[in-house]
């Protein structure tokens, strides 16, 4: 019956193509301004928010997330002689909580304590709750999107799917009747490609990369490649370099405890290889080693010693 | 660009960012064969120089004291390093550290032999051909001493920087080293040498191993040298003092005590 009806009038749906076209492209390039405009306003906000001076750890956490702080909190503690690591990759206290310790600190030098794994950490309630604050923190500063945000951000570009969707259903359904959808066809290709730009939403705020950035060209001397000098520069030169230059400062402070602790040489991001496997065996205390923990690249050594005796 | 002044350090990109927050630093020192001579310069070095703290580029390859002449690549090396930092003068030792092409990686000292004193003089006269600034030359410490010596270390320097009209970079450290590994007077040394050349003094630790004193550059400056800093400030204060540290570098608080102890045993003003 519909075929009959589109048969009868020519055109799909009963609107010619150009008329279609100019009413489509109109309502797309609305929905892009839209986006583009809501897109900019959210990352290009926290100017303030920019200027204090960002502490390792939120300049951890802008830089590399829940990882990356926890990473930047083990060396400032390692470097403080507070932490170390023992049988099976379990975290060990050897000495008192540094003095002005940050609540992530406080938090993992406790789990540390009950003899928690690194890759543990990140599920204990007293590091989570840590977390949560730092990134509540840096999202009140606007250095960093709010889940709530990215979901807003997203949703301009889940509207231009919607009229993808009817841009394709109409092509389709021209190219069975013969109709010509060349010029509809190319817009789809365009908005497919504009669409999936505004779908990725970045973490950090435009003023959350300034002040990294700041922070980076500020600390050059902890980049690894200064073959910097911890013993020099403290547990917060440690904590920056980790924070700023990845994992690479933690395994350039000390390799032994880097290892053993199977920190990931380089994890900027979160879920990285330090997460992945594991979790399957969650109750004895032995024979982690078999298990996914010890079958990447970096920590063969480490398995050897925690597990050949 | 005004000659170094008051208690400076040696920079090193392993603690540059120590050296960039000392507030009253007027000098800092930069071994010359780790720049590169058309730029750039490494940032925490550009900083210091647009502060106006005063950079001297501190060669340590050149081998002046060598009997074949001092390769001139090298000398222009050291030229463009002193233009791009803006350096009031240059420095390098009076040593060899090749010779018949082989590497020794080491300062050596020479002979102590008229001789000797030709062979460094003309390659000072080389190197200050090219050289767009005055060089300072610095005495090593040696463990040894080469057979039939016809003159004496304090002989030996000022003839040396008399005849190639250098200026003297005294390492007082070298000096007590020196001193101690001979069993001789390190003040004797301070009496004779011509103090009104110095243009500054390199001040460094050292340890002691099998009997012997090193300059090792990694540990503590040791109460004995700063007690010869006294001394040598008591005689003729020179225009600046260098901490050298090439290892081992301590926490910030232990570098800032050992400037400060400089800053005291001289006079000068402290920079930390």
């Amino acid at each position: 019956m519909a075929d009959f009806e589109f048969a009868a009038s020519g055109d799909t749906w009963g609107v010619s193509g150009p008329t279609f076209l100019r009413f489509y492209l109109t309502a797309a390039a609305l929905l892009v301004a839209v986006a583009v405009v809501h897109r900019i306003r959210l990352i290009s906000g926290g100017r303030e928010g920019g200027r204090d001076p960002l502490d390792p750890q939120q300049a951890a956490y802008l830089n590399g997330g829940d990882t990356l702080a926890v990473h930047a909190a083990l060396g400032g503690l390692r470097a403080h002689g507070a932490i170390g690591v023992g049988r099976n990759h379990q975290l060990k206290a050897t000495g008192p909580l540094p003095a002005g310790a940050t609540p992530l600190e406080q938090a993992i030098h406790h789990a540390a304590g009950q003899r928690a794994r690194v890759r543990e950490l990140r599920r204990d309630q007293w590091v989570d709750r840590a977390l949560t604050d730092l990134r509540e923190g840096l999202e009140r500063r606007e250095l960093l999107l709010s889940p709530a945000h990215r979901i807003a951000a997203r949703r301009a570009s889940l509207a231009l799917l919607t009229l993808i969707a009817i841009g394709g259903v109409r092509a389709v359904l021209g190219l069975t009747n013969s109709r010509p959808v060349g010029y509809l066809m190319l817009s789809l290709v365009a908005l497919v490609v504009v669409s999936l730009f505004l779908s990725r939403v970045p973490r950090v705020t435009r003023a959350g990369r300034q002040a990294l950035h700041d922070m980076r060209r500020q600390h050059a001397h902890l980049a690894p490649s200064a073959a910097p000098s911890y013993p020099t520069y403290g547990a917060v030169g440690v904590s920056t370099g980790v924070a700023l230059f990845g994992a690479a400062s933690l395994w350039a402070l000390d390799p032994g405890f880097a290892e053993q602790a199977e920190i990931p040489r380089q994890a900027i991001s979160s879920g990285g290889v330090g997460s992945s496997g594991g979790d399957g065996g969650s109750g004895g205390d032995g024979g982690s080693c078999g298990g996914g923990s010890c079958g990447g690249g970096g920590c063969g050594g480490g398995c050897g010693g925690g597990c050949g005796g | 660009m005004s000659g170094p002044t008051g208690v400076g350090i040696g920079w090193r990109p392993e603690i540059a960012g120590f050296v960039a927050e000392l507030p009253g630093l007027r000098f800092v020192e930069v071994v010359a064969e780790a720049l590169a001579p058309s730029g750039p310069l490494p940032s925490g070095l550009t900083a210091l120089r647009e502060r106006g703290v005063t950079v001297v580029p501190h060669g340590v390859r050149l081998s002046l004291g060598g009997a074949e002449p001092v390769d001139p690549t090298r000398i222009e090396h050291l030229a463009a390093v002193a233009e791009l930092v803006n350096a009031p003068l240059v420095s390098e030792h009076i040593a060899f550290v090749r010779a018949g092409g082989l590497e020794a990686g080491h300062l050596l000292p020479l002979p102590r032999s008229r001789a000797a004193v030709d062979a460094v003089c003309a390659n000072v006269a080389r190197a200050r051909e090219r050289l767009p600034v005055p060089i300072a030359l610095e005495p090593i410490a040696a463990l040894f001493d080469w057979p039939d010596d016809e003159l004496d270390e304090a002989a030996f320097l000022t003839e040396i920087l008399e005849r190639s009209d250098a200026l003297l970079l005294l390492d007082i450290a070298n000096v007590y080293a020196n001193a101690r590994n001979r069993g001789t007077d390190p003040l004797d040394l301070l009496d004779r040498l011509p103090l009104d050349r110095v243009a500054y003094v390199h001040v460094a630790g050292g340890a002691e191993h099998g009997g012997f004193y090193h300059d090792t550059h990694t540990d503590p400056v040791p109460r004995p040298v700063l007690e010869l800093v006294g001394e040598l400030c008591a005689r003729r204060r020179p225009p600046a003092l260098l901490l050298e540290r090439d290892g081992g570098y301590p926490p910030a608080q232990a570098l800032r005590a050992e400037l400060d102890a400089l800053a005291a045993a001289s006079g000068f003003p402290v920079v930390t």
